[in-house]
């Protein structure tokens, strides 16, 4: 959560680096996170070069992203995030932590139940945030494996909307397939 | 513009379209969220917005699926998500490449389709005697053969003047009415000539065979409905080699429903793209194939086969020593049998002798009522099948 840095976008760190101020769609929730986090997500880089180094001083809103979502993908930028905060290597360095350690991370990140799961690929997609875009479909993926077209359409709540020949056809196909 | 290339249009434009409304659709999603996590996650809630999943996010889902999955049995779930919804089933069929190019079997309709053009679809056939049943199944592994996933059933159906062998998708039910039917070989009386009939048309222009008459199927002709037909797509004849009953046994299979130049520089075979849905109470569907075959004579007779496929045997070589007659079966075949052959795409003149020409099907023994099939583009994996069968029934030189 925003702590005591000005409400400029250009706060800093006790260690001087550059920090940005992401606010979630309903105004509700003020984050200050290292400029190398934030720019994981291309679309940010695009608002701030857009904007011009954050002109309005007031933080960027993401209209798409409620507090919930956006505190989640924080998480996972701030654990990914490069130990460099330069910005156009932000994407080729090398992220802080080990990667054994990110695994870990990553596979507990996506333990959430079917809703969040849903916030957070819509919003990594919103965000373009590639490795968590990565995670999130390969989630889903992972968890439809496996399944008959039944259970898939329990699992996600979804109708088939099927003709009677289009029905039939299925039919054939998974009585053959399976 | 290619099938393809419209897709590929559609999906641009999709993209752009649900750019924009993703906005709405994200923020009226977000807000469920976000109340939702004052109240309490509710499961109905959770459950329903994955039908408003943006079709560019599914894409990306399933064509993970897609592309992990892609050896049986584990393919079976690019099959289950092609069941779930119309979109789900659009997208999935269009990331799913046909056999040709990703040498991959997917759909029911890959069996119809051309097989790879780099390297062979590795099968094997296992025959029941006492039920005179042919099970055709794709190889799990690079073992001769193994579990397997289960392609085709054909069961012998003798009658007064003919054979047939009815060939299905199901191993159980083989009858011609029903909708896992999609193809018979005929033998003649004498078990030298046979047809293969496809119950769905090939292409475009195909000629319906019926006992009296022949009736042409339009280009764009939307029928009433889709009789399961009779077309015939191949035909096959054994005859004694000079050597008589002592030698190998020359086969010729005029390939009815693929032109000659299929095998030729950026040549086409035509390939099935649906199965034609039918129904005898439903509205007319358009029957629509990509075929990229050229025009093709309508007529079926033999004598005007010079404009298609006509695949002959490798003629076997006597080895001395071993006093045997030889082919290069590459490991896949085992045991000697009269039966075990290779085809190749013939000169219209000459004998299928070149060692340069790919072998396009090749069968033979491997044990007892067990044997290989390999097969590759442009034959299908029904036609490939149907071919083994005739080598099966026919009389010609047998042992």
């Amino acid at each position: 959560m925003a702590a005591a840095a000005d409400s400029s976008g250009d706060g800093g760190t006790s260690s001087g680096e550059k920090t940005i101020v992401l606010v979630s769609s309903d105004n509700s929730a003020r984050f200050e996170v290292r400029e190398a986090a934030a720019l994981l997500s291309q679309t940010v880089r695009r608002m701030i070069d857009e904007a011009g180094a954050d002109a309005s001083g007031d933080g960027i809103t993401l209209p798409d992203v409620d507090a919930k979502t956006l505190a989640k993908v924080l998480e996972y930028c701030n654990k990914h995030a490069p130990a460099s905060s330069s910005s156009s290597a932000a994407e080729a360095a090398p992220p802080a932590e080990g990667e054994e350690d990110l695994e870990r991370f990553d596979r507990e990140f996506v333990r959430v139940d079917m809703g969040t799961l849903y916030s957070l690929v819509t919003a990594a997609s919103y965000l373009k945030i590639e490795g968590l875009l990565n995670l999130t479909c390969q989630t889903i993926a992972d968890m439809i494996k496996g399944k008959t077209p039944e259970q898939i359409r329990k699992t996600l709540g979804i109708t088939s909307e099927f003709t009677p020949e289009e029905e039939d056809e299925v039919r054939r196909e998974n009585a053959w397939a399976f | 513009m290619s099938f393809r290339s419209l897709i590929q249009d559609m999906r641009d434009e999709f993209g752009s379209i649900s750019r924009h409304s993703l906005r709405s659709r994200s923020h009226r999603s977000a807000g469920n969220a976000s109340r939702a996590a004052a109240a309490g996650p509710s499961e109905a809630m959770d459950q329903s917005c994955w039908s408003q999943l943006p079709p560019e996010l599914l894409r990306e889902v399933l064509v993970r699926i897609e592309a992990s999955e892609s050896w049986w049995p584990a393919r079976k779930d690019v099959v289950s998500c092609a069941g779930v919804c119309r979109t789900w089933r659009g997208i999935m069929k269009e990331a799913v490449r046909v056999p040709e190019v990703s040498g991959k079997l997917t759909f029911p309709i890959s069996l119809k389709q051309p097989g790879p053009r780099d390297g062979t679809l590795k099968c094997f056939i296992r025959r029941n005697r006492t039920t005179q049943t042919y099970y055709l199944y794709i190889g799990l592994t690079e073992a001769l053969a193994d579990d397997g996933k289960f392609l085709l059933a054909a069961r012998k159906c003798r009658k007064p003047t003919c054979t047939d062998y009815l060939i299905s998708l199901d191993k159980v039910d083989m009858s011609k009415g029903s909708s896992t039917y999609i193809g018979k070989l005929r033998s003649n009386f004498l078990g030298t000539k046979f047809t293969v009939y496809d119950a769905h048309p090939p292409y475009d222009g195909a000629v319906v065979s019926k006992s009296h008459s022949a009736r042409v199927v339009g280009l764009n002709q939307v029928s009433p409905r889709v009789p399961a037909g009779n077309y015939p797509v191949s035909h096959i004849s054994y005859e004694l080699n000079v050597l008589g009953s002592r030698g190998p046994r020359r086969m010729n299979c005029v390939m009815d429903s693929i032109p000659a130049s299929a095998v030729e520089e950026g040549g086409k075979a035509p390939t099935q793209t649906e199965f034609p849905l039918s129904s005898l109470d439903s509205f007319p569907s358009i029957l629509f194939f990509r075929s990229k075959s050229a025009r093709i004579d309508s007529s079926t007779s033999q004598s005007s086969s010079s404009d298609r496929l006509v695949l002959k045997n490798k003629s076997p070589r006597w080895h001395e020593q071993l006093q045997c007659w030889c082919l290069n079966f590459c490991g896949r075949v085992t045991v000697a049998s009269v039966k075990n052959f290779q085809l190749v795409a013939s000169d219209d003149n000459g004998p299928g002798n070149q060692e340069n020409d790919k072998v396009i099907l090749q069968f033979g023994k491997i044990g007892k009522d067990l044997f290989t099939m390999d097969y590759r583009y442009p034959i299908s994996a029904f036609q490939a099948f149907a071919i083994c069968l005739s080598s099966f029934d026919t009389k010609i030189a047998c042992e």
